[in-house]
């Protein structure tokens, strides 16, 4: 785990929209990202609906053309390469789905969706293509005579596996997996998830996994990322992050988690939010936070604050600047929930 | 766990289908089966086809020989359906007459897909300034009304098939290009389109085999309403008298010779008027039946 695979640095996507009388506007939906991935890590990716998430995987694999920043793929610059130069780097960087129900062409068997990457790609011969897709259904879990069927014949667990078998026919070293238990009941999620676990630890593949249940990112990832309202606002080791989360939103976010136990979520402190999440038409000034976080001061509102490092943690806070260090302990920010 | 004993594993086979495996098309063909009139539209769609290619070789009689002794025959075993002013097979003429609209309904309509499909296709995938650039050509042209193509067309380059199918040609595609259009609009923000897209498949890949074929039910309910407009419009021009010239038949024109006898001879005027309409019933059965049949939600 030192190799790093992927690198974004500053990146940003902003998408138009025009409103009547207003003119056109942006929807600044990823602003200014900074991380990277390193081999055979999972990076978990968390964060409240709308603040970004889905868009940064998908402008990292250049589904959405990135408005600004950098994209590193083993030290070379994809951002602005041409499709054509881009065709060796979608090999290795591949998605997992969202929803098993919208990710397959409902036209193609199942040989042929699976074969598809692979007729792209001019790998193998006919014959060997054939074979491989025979031993990708087994490694996730088909059956070899499944091939002639079509995907509206599945149930959405053998969907998912569907679309996880046509990604690792291209051999990638990289899969963005876009929510891809969220559309799933919670007795195929472990099916899933256990086999992108146990492909991880074969093939030295790095996810960036995208998630909403904060227990199964803190299962599956070794990193975790915060965001909010486009921004990182905290990265860390998953499991510092998830026992002691440092930024004010992580907290929040991480105090909302349900707790299987009633008598321990009796007890359990929840931070609770005020106001709406702001639109990204039109984000704060200064942090992107302030507007609801408990422990907002003054400059929060006029000046971002960076990202300061801390014990090997990444947080974007002005609580966490060398400055305000002192102040931070009389603030009484505890940990919440330590040793659960 | 008296309740509830957990399976033998080996006869665990949870990864099974049971039902039949059925293509797309198998399927939709069976739902198309279970509607009696789309079949039945069908079947005369094909019976008139096969009459109009081999009816006029079977019969005895050419389309355009005259006969003058035996004017406005009676059905007989000789001419099955009686002969027209100039002693001319009625039968054969009606055969023939079906060669024209049929062959101009089917041609205007795979011309007026293929453009369709394509200018369609292109606009709903590329988007942006060129969607916009190319769908205010079609305001433009759809605009007009259409006819004034067709009679424009044919003071140019004279009344015969050639010209009709240019005419109809003209503004006919638009309502196909327009609907797929609309489909791939949609089309493209379903996941496999993004899909095929990270697996890099180059854009005539992703807009032929993943978004076109996918918008194929709707096209080929928008053909099968393309074809009796063709049929229809040629007849209308036949019987205004700016369509087929003589002596060639089709069955608006058999309609306009038949207008001054109507009150003498009815049936001169009925045969292919009765044709016209069984024609254009049937298709536009076969359409409704192919429409529900390939609308999964209509099982």
């Amino acid at each position: 785990m030192s190799e790093t695979v992927l690198e974004v640095k500053d990146l940003c996507k902003y998408f138009d929209v025009k409103r009547a009388g207003k003119g056109s506007q942006k929807v600044m939906a990823v602003d200014g990202i900074s991380f990277e991935v390193k081999k055979g890590e999972t990076f978990g990716l968390v964060g409240e609906s709308g603040c970004g998430k889905s868009t940064l995987g998908r402008t990292i694999l250049k589904i959405y053309e990135p408005t600004k920043g950098q994209i590193l793929f083993e030290g070379n610059d994809i951002t602005n390469i041409s499709k054509k130069k881009m065709l060796p780097y979608r090999k290795k960087l591949q998605m997992i789905f969202q929803d098993p129900y919208a990710s397959l062409n409902p036209r193609f068997t199942v040989g042929e969706i699976i074969e598809e990457p692979m007729v792209i790609h001019h790998m193998y011969s006919e014959e060997e293509r054939k074979k491989r897709v025979q031993e990708l259904l087994e490694i996730v879990g088909l059956k070899p005579d499944h091939i002639r069927r079509y995907p509206h014949e599945f149930s959405g667990g053998q969907r998912q596996r569907i679309g996880i078998a046509r990604t690792l026919a291209l051999d990638p070293d990289f899969i963005v997996c876009d929510e891809p238990i969220s559309a799933l009941d919670v007795s195929i999620q472990a099916q899933v998830i256990n086999l992108l676990e146990e492909i991880q630890r074969e093939k030295q593949i790095s996810y960036l996994f995208i998630a909403h249940d904060l227990g199964m990112v803190k299962h599956i990832s070794h990193r975790i990322g915060v965001m909010y309202l486009g921004h990182m606002v905290e990265i860390g080791n998953a499991n510092d992050v998830y026992k002691n989360p440092l930024h004010p939103y992580s907290k929040a976010l991480l105090s909302a988690e349900p707790i299987p136990d009633p008598k321990v979520a009796r007890e359990k402190k929840r931070i609770l939010l005020e106001g709406e999440i702001p639109s990204p038409i039109n984000p704060p000034a200064g942090c992107p936070f302030h507007t609801r976080c408990p422990y907002a001061m003054e400059e929060c509102s006029t000046a971002s604050p960076a990202s300061y490092e801390l014990e090997g943690r990444k947080v974007a806070c002005f609580l966490y600047s060398p400055r305000y260090l002192k102040q931070r302990e009389n603030l009484a920010i505890e940990p919440l929930l330590a040793g659960r | 766990m008296e309740w509830f004993d957990p399976i033998d594993p080996s006869r665990k086979n949870s990864e099974f289908i049971a039902v039949e495996s059925k293509s797309f098309l198998k399927e939709a063909w069976g739902r198309f089966c279970k509607n009696p009139m789309a079949v039945l539209g069908l079947v005369v769609i094909v019976i008139l086809g096969l009459l109009s290619i081999f009816g006029p070789m079977l019969s005895p009689y050419a389309y355009d020989a005259q006969d003058t002794a035996n004017q406005y025959a009676g059905f007989s075993m000789e001419h099955l359906l009686g002969t027209d002013k100039f002693g001319r097979d009625v039968f054969t003429r009606l055969c023939y007459g079906g060669r024209i609209s049929l062959s101009i309904g089917f041609g205007a309509a795979i011309i007026n897909t293929i453009t369709g499909v394509v200018i369609g296709g292109l606009c709903g995938y590329i988007g942006g300034k060129f969607d916009n650039f190319v769908m205010r050509i079609v305001d433009i042209i759809y605009a007009m009304p259409s006819m004034i193509y067709v009679i424009l067309i044919m003071m140019v380059f004279g009344s015969n098939v050639r010209s009709i199918l240019i005419g109809i040609c003209i503004p006919g595609w638009i309502g196909m290009a327009r609907q797929v259009r609309g489909q791939l609009i949609a089309l493209k923000e379903q996941e496999f389109s993004m899909a095929a897209l990270v697996l890099g498949a180059s854009d005539a890949r992703i807009l032929f085999k993943h978004l076109i074929v996918n918008a194929i039910g709707p096209i080929i309910v928008q053909v099968t309403f393309l074809v009796p407009n063709a049929i229809f419009t040629e007849a209308f021009l036949s019987f205004i008298g700016i369509g087929i010239s003589a002596p060639m038949a089709s069955w608006g024109s058999m309609a306009q010779d038949a207008r001054q006898i109507l009150t003498m001879y009815p049936s001169q005027l009925l045969l292919p008027t009765v044709c016209i309409c069984i024609t254009i019933f049937s298709l536009n059965f076969l359409g409704e039946g192919i429409g529900d049949a390939f609308n999964p939600k209509k099982k």
